[in-house]
């Protein structure tokens, strides 16, 4: 007996007893379709959340953080700055790509009519190539360190009243940034001395010029007074530096989270132009300077610049984790995505789990109405089972026959199962899309439900083998039967 | 005569109902020839249905031998005897049992479906044996659709095809008119001229008269005697 012997015949069978097959083939196409349309839920959703993941590169990053305070000195007592010399240490591990790190400073942005202050960083090149800016509502990212096209933020369009992303591009913003610098320390210090030394020495007796003790007083008390003045003009008279700018593009905003994008995102050298005289007005940046001890070499430059937080772009085909471990233990906190991911993935596969049981419990009810079908056509066929046996058929043969009629229930429930499990799917979309619409809700940014191959062979597994399952006794009832018994029954 | 295609030995089918034990087959001692037909007449109950079943592969011994061409039928499995049933014997009943949902064409065909004949030959041999049997117009219909003399051609026809040593033949002609009767008769006549080994059991002594060379009579699950050409009686081996 062929594979095509047991399909004909039981499909010849289930289209005798038409009613009863529909019946029980139901049931079986409601269990398979609630078990779809559940897992199809779970599958839709871990696989946008996923696509978001690859489409990002975010598998493929690292985020540094320096050491929290009260841990933050190495084994020989110093401390641990996440700067440009560590940046180059990360950029040396195997493996890293590229390291850049988050830099960010107030700026006010002038377009038309209208003032916005607000954040901007600052990127390589390299960087704004990854993917984790990649997307972009309109134009292109900046192409050279130095360009004077920027890239802004839908945030940046919002606060400036443009709906339009396209209507920006090749517009020009005036970007101005408040910066302390030398210059207004020295100017601050030597603008009051000639009047000060002026009035200081025309209330003096002329002899007492002669002594060298008053001029050791003066200078004590103006210095004092200059060096004062020079720090006030250091720190409060800023100076604005203004640059007028190109949008280039513009990329939708990330304002939270690990992998922020500003409103508004400069080319390095470019931002480095506007802090060429000092510091940009960001209080950490000075007191980290002064700490440091750097306040006055690290002007214009970011030498002694220390970074809240560092991407560390990793090449796909290595693993993240010895790199991760790396970075760890040159005593810098790390968050990986692909540490998120993985945990997403346990969560998502309990998730499925627990829907596909209830698809289970569905399929489980819908074979014991397989057992009965099949025991009530044992029943039926009793005569029929005898005349097989007498023809040659044995246990063997009675069992396959009985069992390929369930699978065959099985195989019709789950493929119609499967299309009207993905046709509730759609139907809950549709209602679900009419009802955001109704209430002016934006709409999902994702289609949450979808239909791997995985789960369209999942389900007809399940099904078939189910089936089977459920076929199982009512063909060992059958190929028990006595031939002569059989024959003798009516 | 030792060329024996059947041979029994103290066959024993017994069978408890209620309390009594019912001795259906009792102690018989039996020698079939290749090629020979031989009626099991006997009254109602007398077991020649039975020892029909238990010569057929479909039921087997309490005790004693059936030994077929040097094989002892009561040794072998289930799966054995089933592979004995597919191969080397055919059964014709007095109820014909056909599959009603099937057509005359694929009744005959279902006979070839466990003895590993390819699909397209089943097709071809049991038009064959069907247009043989002069019913070449009556293969697609279904049983119900014939009248109990095709039915029970329709069963010879199933019987046949798979070529078999051996014919049982278990009240053919019970459930049919006089004509069908006699033509059924022919039929296995003919068959057996053909040289089929047939064995036949009913109570019809027209009919085993006509078909059978040798006649033995069962009483209560024993031989009770048998006319055959050239074999004495109480001598049927």
């Amino acid at each position: 007996m062929t594979f095509h012997d047991l399909v004909t015949n039981s499909t010849g069978n289930l289209r005798r007893m038409k009613l009863r097959s529909i019946l029980t083939i139901t049931g079986v196409v409601i269990a398979i379709a609630t078990f779809v349309a559940m897992l199809s839920f779970g599958a839709g959703m871990q696989e946008n959340i996923s696509a978001e993941f690859e489409k990002f590169g975010l598998l493929n990053t690292l985020q540094v953080y320096p050491p929290r305070a009260e841990d933050n000195t190495d084994s020989a007592g110093t401390r641990v700055l996440l700067d440009q010399q560590t940046i180059r240490t990360f950029a040396a591990i195997p493996g890293v790509r590229l390291v850049y790190p988050f830099d960010d400073f107030n700026v006010t942005v002038r377009a038309g009519d209208s003032t916005v202050s607000t954040r901007a960083q600052s990127l390589p090149v390299a960087a704004v190539q990854t993917p984790l800016y990649s997307k972009i509502l309109a134009g292109t990212v900046f192409t050279a360190d130095t360009s004077d096209e920027i890239v802004i933020s839908d945030d940046l369009l919002e606060s400036i009243g443009v709906t339009d992303p396209d209507s920006v591009l090749g517009e020009c913003l005036i970007v101005s940034v408040k910066v302390t610098c030398l210059d207004s320390g020295i100017v601050n210090a030597v603008r009051e001395l000639p009047k000060r030394l002026r009035d200081r020495l025309s209330g003096v007796w002329r002899d007492s010029l002669s002594y060298p003790k008053f001029w050791a007083d003066v200078g004590r008390a103006e210095g004092g007074a200059a060096l004062s003045r020079f720090i006030d003009g250091y720190l409060n008279h800023r100076e604005l530096v203004s640059d007028t700018l190109r949008v280039g593009g513009v990329l939708e905003g990330r304002r939270h989270g690990r992998s922020k994008i500003e409103p508004v995102v400069l080319p390095a050298g470019t931002a480095a132009r506007f802090r060429s005289s000092g510091f940009s007005d960001d209080p950490t940046d000075i007191m980290a300077a002064i700490a440091n001890g750097t306040l006055f070499t690290a002007a214009g430059g970011d030498g002694g610049k220390e970074y809240p937080q560092v991407t560390v772009d990793l090449d796909p085909n290595v693993t993240y984790e010895p790199i991760r471990d790396s970075i760890r233990a040159l005593g810098f906190r790390t968050f990986s995505y692909a540490d998120e991911f993985k945990e997403m993935r346990r969560f998502f596969f309990f998730f499925k789990l627990g829907l596909s049981a209830v698809g289970l419990i569905a399929l489980i009810t819908a074979s014991l109405g397989i057992v009965n079908t099949m025991v009530m056509s044992i029943i039926e066929r009793t005569r029929e089972i005898g005349v097989l046996k007498s023809l040659g058929a044995d246990d063997r043969d009675i069992r396959l026959l009985f069992l390929a009629e369930s699978g065959m229930i099985g195989s019709i429930g789950a493929v119609f199962g499967i299309a009207v499990g993905w046709l509730i799917t759609r139907v809950a979309y549709l209602v679900a899309y009419m009802i955001l619409q109704q209430k002016d809700l934006p709409p999902m940014p994702f289609d949450p439900f979808s239909l791997p191959w995985w789960l369209i062979l999942t389900a007809f597994a399940f099904g078939l083998v189910v089936s089977l399952l459920a076929g199982l006794y009512p063909a060992a009832r059958a190929s028990r039967v006595d031939p002569v018994e059989a024959l003798r029954s009516n | 005569m030792s060329d024996w295609i059947l041979q029994t030995t103290a066959l024993c089918r017994h069978y408890r109902r209620g309390p009594q034990t019912v001795r259906a087959v009792d102690g018989i001692d039996l020698g079939i020839g290749r090629g020979e037909s031989l009626a099991l007449v006997g009254a109602s109950g007398s077991g020649k249905s039975t020892l029909l079943n238990l010569l057929g592969g479909l039921d087997t011994p309490t005790s004693g031998t059936i030994v077929f061409e040097g094989t002892n039928l009561s040794a072998l499995n289930r799966r054995e005897l089933a592979g004995y049933r597919a191969r080397r014997v055919g059964m014709v009943f007095q109820s014909f049992n056909l599959i009603s949902h099937h057509s005359a064409l694929r009744n005959v065909e279902m006979a070839l479906l466990f003895n590993d004949t390819p699909r397209r030959e089943r097709r071809a041999r049991a038009i064959d044996i069907l247009e043989r049997l002069g019913l070449a117009d009556r293969m697609d219909h279904r049983p119900g659709d014939l009248s109990g003399g095709e039915q029970q051609r329709v069963a010879i026809a199933r019987a046949l095809v798979k070529h078999p040593d051996i014919l049982f033949a278990d009240e053919p002609t019970g459930n049919l008119d006089q004509d069908n009767a006699v033509q059924i008769g022919g039929i296995l006549s003919t068959l057996n001229a053909e040289g089929v080994t047939i064995i036949l059991a009913t109570h019809d002594m027209t009919l085993a008269g006509r078909v059978a060379r040798r006649i033995v009579r069962l009483d209560y699950g024993r031989l009770a005697g048998n006319s055959a050409h050239g074999i004495e009686d109480g001598d049927t081996r």
